[in-house]
């Protein structure tokens, strides 16, 4: 895992580094990383004195004051839908209202005071991710609005100019829409092929179904690191070798891995990976695109605009290098500074740490919930190989999940969600209209998967008596 | 006409901890119960009326004019439903009453669960299918949803609507959902839904109307004659200025135009002979010429009007002063969704020399 000293020291020469200023936004700059792979219950916090080990979730539980309201009727609230929007820390929003407050000036272009700090800041944002994920240069990370935004780039930018007609793209039934989408799009304007990997009997994508639609034809791969449906787990490794072999890219749909575990872009070894900033505890509005170096210098331009240009002409522009190349007009500037408060507040914790707790939560919540009859829960069993993510998609017989998810919140304040998740192939695959899912983060505990299975249990027993 | 109110349209998407429900009274006399403001954030009451509450004459409904259709424009059984419904306080037992509702709707046959019968916008999957009774003259309908929530609103439609006239079916404003007291035990997405069946409903019941009518010749108060294809938005605004003799003012004499005016309408007419004391007048709703316009979306109609008033309290006035006047006894239609007037303000003897 690579530490925020150690971006600074990689990267000399940005002179602006030596501007003992930066230091001053950085929420906190006394970083732990000398903690052993350690287990959930050793304490994460600066302030808890070394006494009894406490969780994860409980440590940093002060951190979000989101989560500690009542609601509807009453209720504690109990947040079950990190899948879909994580909780901001303190320090992050604490991040954006101080850009706003002290420093908030446009980038790039202006050479006053304040132009430069926000710069300095915007940029060490960009280190920021690219030392996340482990990315050669920080010039191989586009801020776009959001992991959609940054999938549609790619195809339009690098799709529209490689693709050729009856040229295959891999991707798999599970894939988010905003993974098939764009590549539908695609298709349409190109005559590309999309050929999809469905499931096996274990309800993960069958990778070897995967390994054999990869053939020569095959330009790009599109997969998810972490299914939001079934908490699956692809082996991105062997995927990214199959692809390669024949010559076709990558793109990796990190959105619920990147904020629950270490991903190294350079061990992965893919082509393009995307990701959202508001899963992984920092502001809504940016997310961002790894791309190599050598595809992100041959893509044309996505949008056109200020920023993005070099020289401009009546009849004509030059384009800027990357990544400025793909960042048109003024960006989300407070929000970028917030996705590295984000991600300085996690480094901080440690990603290997938040990994371990989850895993061990994740085993918590698919036990308990296992126990309530007439529930089904989507996606592999979890064992000592398979590690299922903190979520779990799940029916309960005879019920539709809006009303499970309607009474849960009405009469319990938990918060999950009902619906299909922006997963419909995958839900018709599974014959279904809708799931409820409960995912967790963090900063849950295991009180909050006990609180939410007993709401469940309540609830069954409330429309059950209507039966 | 005492006293201005402003508030928020509907309860904070955020629901409050404990409902507070008032039983009916709370319409004819709601600044006896300072409760009430629990219910609706920031309401600000500007003057304190100095005369007991306006005579209950036009409509109760003066008080909220855009937020609570008052309890006797809905149809009968509806109304029978909502006192039901405040009758009980705990949002658990409102559910069972739901569900109850739910449990005991007559099944609707596959057969009728067409694309075309489904409801748009709702999180689970609701059809909705309407015909005439036997005599053709009221509507029933018939609905089914996988989810028992869902089904239960479905059913409290079905049950409250059903067999009922036209015209009693398209005054229904969907607001009334805010009397049963359910939108604080159900989410905001849900009630999308209800919005979406409700309208699915009066659209439904406003095609069999226009198909029948096709069998007679058509009449005039339809604006738009209607194809079974037509667009939703023409279809709404339509429904929204169908009132068919149903509000029928006693004084033919002073006004005209009564057989189209909704209540805001008949509100402004009765402001107008009280205060104005016309010796003609003339109110007419000319919102439907203004369908896609900003000022229009989003209310009831009853946004654009056009009036004429002949009356002795013009005399020396110059037009400005007539007109403020008028605007100023109309503050309340124009504080609460009223758009735009039209004004001709003529005295008497300016009237009779121009007809003369």
């Amino acid at each position: 895992m690579m530490t925020m000293e150690g971006v600074v020291l990689k990267l000399p020469s940005f002179t602006q580094l030596m501007n003992p200023n930066h230091f001053t936004n950085r929420t906190s700059l006394n970083l732990r990383f000398t903690f052993p792979k350690s287990s959930s219950s050793s304490t994460a916090s600066l302030s808890v004195p070394a006494a009894a080990p406490v969780s994860l979730g409980h440590s940093t539980r002060h951190d979000f004051e989101i989560l500690h309201q009542k609601v509807n009727n009453g209720s504690k609230l109990v947040y079950l839908d990190n899948a879909a929007t994580s909780q901001k820390p303190s320090a992050v929003i604490d991040a954006v209202n101080n850009y706003y407050r002290s420093y908030n000036s446009n980038v790039h272009r202006g050479i006053h005071f304040l132009s430069a700090r926000a710069t300095d800041e915007y940029e060490m944002a960009r280190r920021k991710v690219a030392a996340f994920i482990n990315a050669s240069e920080s010039s191989e990370i586009v801020f776009t609005r959001n992991a959609t935004e940054a999938i549609n780039l790619v195809a339009y930018s690098w799709g529209m100019s490689n693709l050729q007609p009856k040229d295959e793209i891999v991707l798999t039934i599970a894939e988010h829409h905003s993974a098939i989408v764009p590549w539908q799009l695609l298709s349409e304007k190109t005559d590309a092929v999309l050929k999809f990997v469905s499931l096996t009997e274990d309800e993960v994508p069958d990778t070897k179904m995967l390994q054999e639609l990869v053939s020569e034809k095959t330009k790009l791969v599109v997969v998810h690191h972490v299914s939001n449906m079934l908490a699956s787990v692809l082996p991105i490794n062997e995927i990214v070798q199959w692809a390669h072999d024949v010559g076709a890219k990558v793109l990796v749909d990190a959105c619920q891995s990147v904020p629950h575990m270490v991903v190294d872009v350079q061990n992965l070894g893919v082509d393009f990976l995307v990701a959202s900033s508001h899963k992984m505890c920092g502001p809504t509005g940016v997310g961002f695109l790894y791309g190599k170096s050598e595809l992100l210098a041959a893509m044309p331009p996505f949008l056109g605009g200020g920023e993005m240009i070099s020289d401009v002409f009546l009849d004509h522009s030059t384009y800027a290098d990357p990544p400025s190349r793909f960042e048109a007009g003024t960006p989300a500037i407070g929000e970028a500074i917030g996705l590295g408060a984000a991600i300085d507040y996690l480094s901080e914790i440690g990603m290997q740490k938040i990994h371990d707790y989850e895993v061990d939560l994740a085993n918590y919540l698919y036990e308990s919930l296992r126990t309530v009859p007439g529930v089904r829960i989507y996606g592999p069993t979890p064992s000592a190989t398979v590690h299922r993510a903190a979520l779990c998609s799940f029916n309960v017989e005879g019920l539709h999940p809006t009303d499970i998810a309607t009474f849960l919140d009405q009469q319990h304040g938990v918060a999950i969600r009902s619906g299909h998740h922006c997963a419909q192939p995958l839900h018709r695959y599974l014959g279904i209209n809708a799931s409820a899912r409960a995912s967790l983060y963090f900063y849950n505990t295991k009180e909050d998967v006990d609180d939410f299975v007993r709401g469940l249990i309540d609830t069954i027993d409330f429309f059950s008596s209507f039966k | 006409m005492n006293f201005i109110m402003s508030f928020l349209l509907f309860p904070p998407k955020f629901p409050i901890s404990s409902p507070i429900f008032k039983p009916l009274t709370l319409y004819t006399f709601p600044l006896s119960s300072p409760k009430r403001l629990s219910l609706i954030k920031s309401i600000t009451i500007q003057s304190i009326p100095t005369t007991p509450s306006p005579p209950i004459s036009a409509s109760r409904s003066s008080y909220e004019p855009n937020v609570l259709q008052s309890m006797e424009e809905l149809p009968k059984k509806l109304q029978e439903i909502v006192t039901l419904f405040q009758s009980v306080q705990d949002p658990r037992a409102k559910y069972e009453q739901l569900l109850f509702y739910g449990k005991n709707l007559k099944p609707l046959e596959t057969q009728f669960k067409t694309n075309e019968n489904k409801v748009k916008g709702c999180v689970s999957q609701v059809w909705l299918r309407a015909y005439f009774d036997s005599d053709n003259k009221n509507v029933i309908f018939e609905a089914d949803s996988d989810s028992v929530l869902t089904k239960g609103l479905a059913a409290l439609l079905v049950q409250g609507l059903s067999g009922h006239a036209i015209q009693e079916i398209l005054k229904v404003s969907p607001d009334f959902i805010v009397l049963l007291g359910l939108q604080q035990s159900l989410t905001p997405s849900r009630n999308n839904g209800f919005l979406n069946m409700l309208k699915l409903m009066q659209k439904k019941a406003f095609t069999l109307y226009v198909e029948a009518e096709k069998g007679i010749e058509s009449r005039p108060e339809i604006q738009n004659p209607m194809e079974k294809v037509e667009l939703d938005s023409k279809i709404e605004n339509s429904i929204q200025n169908f009132e068919v003799d149903s509000e029928s003012n006693g004084d033919s004499n002073d006004s005209k135009d009564v057989g189209v005016l909704g209540s805001r309408g008949q509100r402004m007419l009765e402001i107008l002979k009280r205060e104005l004391k016309p010796i003609e007048l003339k109110v007419n709703d000319v919102s439907y010429e203004h369908g896609g316009h900003g000022g229009v979306k989003g209310s009831n109609g009853e946004t654009h009007f056009n009036l004429k008033v002949v009356s002795m309290d013009f005399e020396g006035k110059s037009m400005v002063k007539r007109h403020r006047l008028v605007y100023s006894l109309l503050e309340d239609e124009l504080q609460s969704g009223l758009h735009a007037l039209a004004i001709e303000a003529k005295t008497p003897t300016e009237v009779t020399k121009v007809d003369s």
